[in-house]
C-alpha cells in the first residue's frame, strides 16, 4: 500500500472541562462549530493531514475529556503524544489558574522533549472576559511556552495554532535527526530502534501486560 | 114632313144619315127644307132675343155686383196681404226659437246618453286606474285580482270602444308585467337569503350551542343572573325570522293566480338549486386560511338548508321533502368533500380544533332541522386522522427542538429544588437517588422529562379533539394510547433516526440508548396519565418494549459504524515497511494506540445495554480483523519480507490478545477470537511453513487450516517469494535455500492448481 504521509504527529489537546477543546478540534478537523456542550467522554481522537513545508503531515489530535473523572484514562495519553496543547478559556478564570496544574501533569506524564503550547479559547467573548490577553502572555513567557489566543466559533487562530505546534515538532524531530544520525536513515525506523534497546523483550505476552 | 126631318135632327145627335136622306128624297126638295130651316133659325133667333131680354137686367146687376165684389176683393187681398206680413213677421223668431229648442232638446238628449254610457265606463276606468296605482305600488296579488274584475266583468259591459280594446289589449301586458315584476322580486328576494342565510345559519347555531349547553343548572344560573332577559329579547326567536318571506309567498300567489304556479315552483327550485352551488363553493377560496371563513361557510350552507326546511314546514309545495332531501344529499356530499379538501390543507392544530367544534355544531344543528347528516362524522373521524397527523408533524418539529438542544448529558442536580423539578416532571424511580449527595446525577439526560412532557401535551391536545365527539372514555382512552405510542414509536423516532444520519459523538448515542429505555419504561404511567383524564379505566395490556428498538437499533449501529471508523482511522495510519529485515519484537504503535483507545472507549460504555456492548466490541474486532487481513492481501503490496510478516503477526496477536480479554462482559468465551481466525490460520500457516497439513487437510471440514483459501496462500506465498528473490538476487544460495526455494514452487504449483479447481 503507498504510504499516504510522510510523518505522522501525535497531538494532545488538555485543559478544564468545558474550555472548547473538543470544538477548537472539531473547527481544526471539520470547519465547522456546534453551539451545544457536549462534554467528551473519555478520549477522542481526529485526524487532518497538513501540508508542512512539502511533507504530507498526519496529525493524529487526541481530545481528551477535561473532567476529573476521566483523569486516569487520559493521562495514559500523555506519553504518547509529541505536542499538547493546553487549553483554557478567557471567560473561566478557574481554567487559566488550572493550566499551571496542566503543566504539571505534562511535566509527570509526557516526555520531556513534548512539544507544547497554550490557547486561550473563547476569545470572540469579549463581553464576558476574565483574562487578559497579556495575562495569558505573562503565564507563556513564565514557562516558555508559545501562547495564542483562539476562537473555535469564529475559526481565529485555530489553524495557525495546529501549523505553528506542528513545525515546531517538526524542527525539533529533524534537528533531532541531525544531532543523532547521519542523513539517510529512516528517523521513524531509527526511533523505533532506539525505544527497543530501552526494552528487552521477552515474550509477546510480557509486552501485552505493558499495556 | 119637313118639320119632322129637322126635329129628327134636333133629336138625334148622331146617326143623321137617314134624315138627311129623307130631305132629299122628299117633296118640295131641299129648297123646302132650307126654307124651314130658315125658319126655324129665325124662330131661335127670337127665343133667344127673348130670353136675352129676358135676363138682361139680371146680367147687368150681377155685373154691377161682380165689380163690387171686385173692390171688395182688392180690400180683402190687402187686408191678407197685410194680415199675411204680420204673420210672417211673428213667426220668423218663433220658428228660430222652435229650432234652438229642438236643437237644445238633442243636445239634452244627447248628454243624456252619453252620461248614462259614461256611468258605465267610470268603474272600468277607476278599476283600471286601481290597477295602475296597484301596480305602481307593486301590490301585485290584488292588481291581478283587479285586473282579473276588469277583464271579465267590466269590460265586456262597456260597449266596443277603442280605449276599450286599448285596455283589452293592454290586459296581457299588464298581467305580464306583473309576472316579470313578482320575479324580479322574487330574484330580490333570493338575492336577499342569499345574503341573510349566512345570519340565518349564524344564529341556528348559537342556538344549537345553547341548547348543547342547557342543563338543569345552566339554566338555573341563567335565569338568575339575567332574570329580565327573556322577557327582553324582542329580536327573532328562530332563525327563519331573521328572513322576510312575504315576497315570495306573493310571488307564489301571483303565480297561483296566473296559473304557473308549477313553472313557477319548477324556477324556484331551479334557481335555489342554482344558489346551493353558489353557497356550495366556498367564497373565500380557501377555508383553512381562518375560522372564519370555515365558519361563513358552513352558516351559508346551514343558513339555506334552514330556510328550504321552514318552507316545507310551512307548505304552499314549494319545496317538498324529496326535493330537500335530494338537494341535501347532493350538498351535503360536496360539503363533506370540500370540507375534506381544505382541512386536508391545515397544518395548524388550533385551527383544526375549532373547524372541528363548529362541523359538530353544524352536525347537532343539521340534526336539530331534521337534516340527515351522513358523511360529516365520517369527515370527523377523518379529519381526526389528519388532526393527529398534524399533532405529529407539530412534535416532530418539537422533539427535533429537544433533541436539537438536547446535550445528551445526565441530569445533574444540584439541590433539593431541582431534584423536586425533575422528579415532578418524569416519573422515576427516585429511591436510590434519594440518599444521595448532591449533586445528584439522574441516569437520563433532560431529553426524557422533556419529551415525556411534550407526549403528555400532545395527549392533551389530542384529547381536545375528541371531546365533544360522543365517544366513550375508553374508546377515548384507547385512541389515545394508541396515537400517543405512535407519536412515540413513530415521530420520536424518525426524529430520532434523522438525528442518526449524521454521526454523533459515542457519548450522544450512549444516551440516546439510555433515554430510549427510561421513555419505555414511562409508558406505562403515560397510559395511567391518560386514563386518569379520560376517566377510563387503565389498561396495561400493550407492551411497548419494542417502541425504540428501531431507534435503538440505530444508535447501536452508529455506535459500531463510529467504532469501525475510529479503527479505520487507525489502521489508516499504518506504516508497515514490508520489506522490514528485522521485526522490532514490539507491536506497532497503531497497533497499540488502537487498542488502548478501545478499551478506554468500551469502558467509558458502561452505562449501555450489555447488547450494545457486545455489539459494538464485535464491530470493532471485526473490523481490525479484516482491515489487517486485507492489509496482508493487499495486491498493491508486491513483497512481503519475513520480517514484515512477523511484525504483523506480533500486531495480530496483540489484537488477539484484546479480543481474549474479553473487554466487555457478555461474551461468547473465545467469540471475539473468531474474528481474527481466519487471519491466524494464514500467519501460521506460513510463518509455520506447515505446507504439508495445509496440502493434506484441504476439503477436510475442521481442518488447522480451514479457513484458509489456496487463493489466500498462494498470494502471500508470492509475496513471499518476491522479496525473497529481491533480497538475494545477488547472493549465491545455500544449500538448503535452494531446496527451501523449490518447495515453495512446488507448494505455489498446487495452490495455483486447487485454485483453479475452485475457480
Amino acid at each position: 500500500m503507498a504510504k499516504t504521509y510522510d510523518c505522522l504527529f501525535k497531538l494532545l489537546l488538555i485543559g478544564d472541562s468545558g474550555v472548547g477543546k473538543t470544538s477548537i478540534l472539531f473547527r481544526f478537523s471539520e470547519d465547522a462549530f456546534n453551539i451545544s456542550f457536549i462534554s467528551t467522554i473519555g478520549i477522542d481522537f481526529k485526524i487532518r493531514t497538513i501540508d508542512l513545508d512539502g511533507k504530507k503531515v498526519k496529525l493524529q489530535i487526541w481530545d481528551t475529556a477535561g473532567q476529573e473523572r476521566f483523569r486516569t484514562i487520559t493521562t495514559a495519553y500523555y506519553r504518547g503524544s509529541m505536542g499538547i496543547m493546553l487549553v483554557y478559556d478567557v471567560t473561566n478564570e478557574k481554567s487559566f489558574e488550572n493550566i499551571k496544574n496542566w503543566i504539571r501533569n505534562i511535566e509527570e506524564n509526557a516526555s520531556a522533549d513534548v512539544e507544547k503550547m497554550i490557547l486561550g479559547n473563547k476569545c470572540d467573548l469579549d463581553a464576558k472576559r476574565q483574562v487578559s490577553k497579556e495575562r495569558g502572555e505573562q503565564l507563556a513567557v513564565e514557562y516558555q511556552i508559545k501562547f495564542v489566543e483562539t476562537s473555535a466559533k469564529d475559526s481565529l487562530n485555530v489553524e495557525y495554532a495546529f501549523y505553528t505546534l506542528a513545525r515546531d515538532i517538526k524542527a525539533k524531530m529533524e534537528k533531532k535527526q541531525e544531532a543523532s544520525n547521519p542523513p539517510g536513515g529512516r528517523s521513524g525506523a531509527h526511533q523505533l530502534k532506539a525505544n527497543e534497546q530501552q526494552r528487552k523483550p521477552t515474550s509477546w505476552l510480557s509486552r501485552c501486560s505493558v499495556l | 114632313m119637313t118639320n119632322a126631318t129637322i126635329q129628327e135632327i134636333e133629336g138625334i145627335d148622331d146617326y143623321w144619315g137617314p134624315a138627311f136622306r129623307s130631305v132629299y128624297e122628299g117633296e118640295g126638295g131641299h129648297e123646302a127644307f132650307v126654307q124651314q130651316l130658315d125658319e126655324r133659325i129665325q124662330q131661335h133667333d127670337k127665343e133667344i132675343e127673348k130670353l136675352c131680354n129676358f135676363y138682361y137686367q139680371g146680367f147687368i146687376d150681377s155685373i154691377r155686383e161682380l165689380l163690387q165684389v171686385r173692390s171688395h176683393a182688392e180690400e180683402l187681398h190687402a187686408e191678407i196681404s197685410n194680415v199675411d206680413a204680420n204673420v210672417k213677421e211673428s213667426t220668423e223668431s218663433l220658428c228660430t226659437r222652435a229650432e234652438e229648442l229642438i236643437r237644445a232638446r238633442r243636445v239634452e238628449l244627447n248628454i243624456a246618453s252619453t252620461i248614462e254610457k259614461m256611468e258605465l265606463c267610470l268603474p272600468l276606468l277607476t278599476t283600471y286606474s286601481k290597477l295602475k296605482s296597484q301596480v305602481e305600488a307593486k301590490r301585485y296579488y290584488p292588481a291581478l285580482k283587479t285586473l282579473e274584475q276588469l277583464e271579465h266583468v267590466l269590460l265586456p259591459r262597456v260597449g266596443p270602444y277603442k280605449w276599450c280594446a286599448q285596455i283589452s289589449a293592454d290586459i296581457p301586458r299588464l298581467r305580464q308585467a306583473i309576472q316579470d315584476a313578482s320575479m324580479a322580486d322574487l330574484r330580490d328576494f333570493l338575492e336577499n337569503i342569499r345574503t341573510l342565510s349566512p345570519q340565518v345559519g349564524a344564529m341556528a347555531l348559537v342556538q344549537t350551542q345553547d341548547m348543547l349547553g342547557r342543563s338543569l343548572a345552566n339554566i338555573v344560573k341563567n335565569k338568575k343572573e339575567n332574570p329580565l332577559q327573556s322577557i327582553e329579547s324582542s329580536g327573532p326567536q328562530c332563525p327563519h325570522e331573521l328572513v322576510d318571506f312575504s315576497p315570495l309567498h306573493r310571488c307564489l300567489h301571483i303565480h297561483t293566480v296566473l296559473g304557473a304556479k308549477n313553472d313557477f315552483v319548477q324556477y324556484y327550485r331551479a334557481q335555489r338549486k342554482q344558489q346551493a352551488r353558489l353557497v356550495l363553493i366556498p367564497s373565500s377560496g380557501n377555508l383553512h386560511d381562518s375560522i372564519q371563513s370555515m365558519k361563513s361557510y358552513l352558516n351559508a350552507v346551514l343558513g339555506f338548508f334552514i330556510l328550504e326546511e321552514h318552507l316545507l314546514t310551512t307548505g304552499a309545495g314549494l319545496v317538498s321533502k324529496d326535493w330537500l332531501l335530494d338537494t341535501w344529499s347532493m350538498s351535503v356530499t360536496k360539503v363533506a368533500s370540500t370540507l375534506r379538501t381544505n382541512t386536508s390543507l391545515i397544518t395548524d392544530p388550533t385551527l383544526m380544533l375549532s373547524i372541528k367544534r363548529q362541523i359538530v355544531l353544524f352536525i347537532n344543528a343539521l340534526k336539530c332541522y331534521g337534516l340527515p347528516t351522513d358523511p360529516l362524522p365520517l369527515l370527523l373521524q377523518e379529519m381526526a386522522e389528519h388532526y393527529t397527523e398534524v399533532l405529529m408533524q407539530r412534535w416532530v418539529g418539537i422533539f427535533r427542538d429537544i433533541l436539537d438542544n438536547a446535550s445528551f448529558s445526565p441530569i445533574e442536580v444540584k439541590n433539593q429544588e431541582e431534584y423536586d423539578a425533575v422528579m415532578d416532571t418524569f416519573p422515576c424511580d427516585g429511591d436510590e437517588m434519594e440518599t444521595q449527595p448532591f449533586p445528584r446525577k439522574f441516569p437520563f439526560s433532560s431529553l426524557v422529562p422533556a419529551v415525556y412532557v411534550q407526549v403528555k401535551e400532545f395527549i392533551y391536545a389530542w384529547l381536545k379533539y375528541s371531546a365533544g365527539l360522543g365517544l366513550g372514555g375508553g374508546r377515548r382512552a384507547a385512541a389515545a394510547r394508541h396515537s400517543a405510542s405512535l407519536l412515540l414509536s413513530r415521530s420520536f423516532t424518525g426524529c430520532l433516526s434523522a438525528l442518526f444520519r449524521r454521526p454523533l459523538p459515542l457519548m450522544q448515542l450512549v444516551q440516546i440508548i439510555v433515554d430510549t429505555q427510561y421513555l419505555e419504561d414511562a409508558t406505562s404511567f403515560l397510559y395511567e396519565f391518560i386514563s386518569n383524564i379520560t376517566g377510563s379505566e387503565l389498561v396495561t395490556t400493550q407492551a411497548a418494549g419494542s417502541m425504540f428498538q428501531a431507534a435503538r437499533d440505530d444508535a447501536e449501529k452508529q455506535i459500531c459504524d463510529n467504532l469501525e471508523k475510529k479503527v479505520d482511522e487507525f489502521l489508516d495510519l499504518e506504516n508497515y515497511d514490508w520489506l522490514l529485515v528485522e521485526p522490532s519484537g514490539q507491536a506497532s504503535s497503531f497497533v497499540t494506540d488502537m487498542l488502548s483507545y478501545l478499551s478506554g472507549v468500551l469502558t467509558s460504555l458502561e452505562q449501555l445495554p450489555e447488547r450494545a456492548r457486545v455489539a459494538a466490541v464485535r464491530a470493532a474486532t471485526n473490523r481490525i480483523a479484516t482491515r489487517l487481513r486485507n492489509l496482508l492481501l493487499d495486491p498493491g503490496v508486491r513483497q512481503v519480507s519475513s520480517g514484515a510478516l512477523y511484525q504483523l503477526d506480533l500486531d495480530v496477536i496483540q489484537c488477539e490478545q484484546f479480543a481474549a480479554g474479553e473487554p466487555v462482559p457478555g461474551l461468547r468465551e473465545g467469540e471475539l477470537l473468531e474474528h481474527f481466525a481466519s487471519l491466524r490460520q494464514l500467519l501460521d500457516l506460513i510463518t509455520g511453513w506447515d505446507w504439508s497439513s495445509y496440502l493434506h487437510d484441504i476439503g477436510i471440514e475442521g481442518g488447522k487450516y480451514a479457513l484458509v483459501t489456496p487463493r489466500d496462500a498462494a498470494t502471500l506465498l508470492e509475496k513471499l517469494k518476491e522479496a525473497e528473490q529481491k533480497s538475494s538476487v545477488f547472493s549465491v544460495l545455500k544449500k538448503n535455500e535452494r531446496d527451501r526455494r523449490k518447495l515453495l514452487d512446488t507448494v505455489l504449483k498446487q495452490l495455483k492448481q486447487l485454485q483453479n479447481q475452485d475457480g
